[in-house]
């Protein structure tokens, strides 16, 4: 349904099965890569959240359609404590005064369950071949889940001759303000 | 906080069965640590012969219809996948002994041991539940 590293089918399973399922499935990802879980068993939603906060994943959420349950988690909530090395920075609460674009950078699904408005969708991992996409000459401001994921999609864009980029600190985890959802 | 999650099988029918390894196995899901004394008649539910004929509570017959229609996995099934996933099974000797049971009686992979065995594993657990 939304874009997902990887695709698993628990649907027609009861409990535990679907906790037990995504657990396998779930070594087989990377890091920040995220799972799209199918599933019949009402009470998957609830059980997937408090697994994945348990173990140590981000829930990013659940959509219905038509019985079937669509979860999306991503591996590993913990990102890797490293200091954020670039330095032109804006405070998430001044972003509403400044032009420019907002470019988030955190993975699809991330996005569908709620982005600032008119914010553009680019997942790190796809930013080095979307370059073309953006402007060299409008202020862009990068901004992600906590602030590190950002951090390195500024720098790529630093290095890639871009120097009207902003990181956004911190991240959509401490946004207040409305959120935008394409599900 | 505990990461241990130690769980005493006293009674041997198939609804007992299906509340231990259901918790086992989502314990055990969430990355815990998890151990199963089982003891009296718990020790069916590991039992080569008994696993496959665990009976309802009297009255209760007609849920087997439920089972079926929710896919509820098997107790045979539930009981590889929770070994899979590492809970260890215990098998209480006592019991063992006056049952005239051996451990070639049970299902691979458990190991015997008394009332002290489980409770020094259980001493840090949380939690502790039985069933």
């Amino acid at each position: 349904m939304l874009q997902a590293n990887m695709q698993l089918d628990a649907k027609g399973l009861a409990c535990p099965m679907p906790v037990v399922k995504t657990k396998k499935a779930m070594t087989d990802l990377a890091e920040g890569q995220v799972l799209e879980v199918l599933a019949t068993d009402k009470g998957s939603k609830a059980d997937l959240a408090a697994w994945a906060s348990s173990v140590g994943h981000q829930y990013i959420g659940t959509v219905e359609d038509e019985d079937i349950l669509y979860h999306y988690i991503r591996k590993g909530n913990n990102e890797p404590e490293v200091e954020k090395a670039f330095e032109q920075t804006v405070a998430l609460k001044d972003l509403d005064t400044r032009g420019g674009m907002i470019l988030d950078v955190r993975e699809a699904a991330e996005y569908a369950f709620g982005h600032i408005n008119e914010a553009k969708s680019i997942p790190m991992g796809e930013l080095e071949s979307r370059l073309e996409e953006l402007d060299k000459n409008e202020e862009i401001y990068v901004i992600c889940r906590t602030g590190k994921r950002s951090d390195l999609a500024a720098q790529l864009l630093a290095k890639n001759g871009f120097t009207k980029v902003f990181n956004v600190l911190p991240g959509m985890n401490e946004w207040n303000g409305i959120l935008t959802k394409e599900i | 906080m505990s990461n241990k999650v130690a769980i005493i099988a006293a009674n041997g029918g198939m609804f007992d069965a299906y509340k231990v390894f259901n918790i086992a196995t989502a314990a055990a899901a969430s990355e815990k640590e998890v151990q199963i004394f089982f003891t009296f008649e718990g020790l069916n539910l590991i039992h080569k012969q008994a696993i496959h004929a665990l009976e309802m509570p009297a009255g209760k017959e007609h849920f087997a219809e439920g089972f079926k229609k929710a896919n509820v996995p098997s107790i045979p099934e539930l009981v590889e996948m929770a070994q899979e996933l590492g809970v260890k099974f215990i098998a209480c000797q006592m019991t063992m002994d006056v049952m005239g049971l051996a451990k070639e009686d049970f299902v691979d992979g458990i190991e015997v041991g008394g009332a002290v065995t489980f409770l020094e594993y259980a001493k840090d657990a949380a939690p502790t539940l039985t069933f």
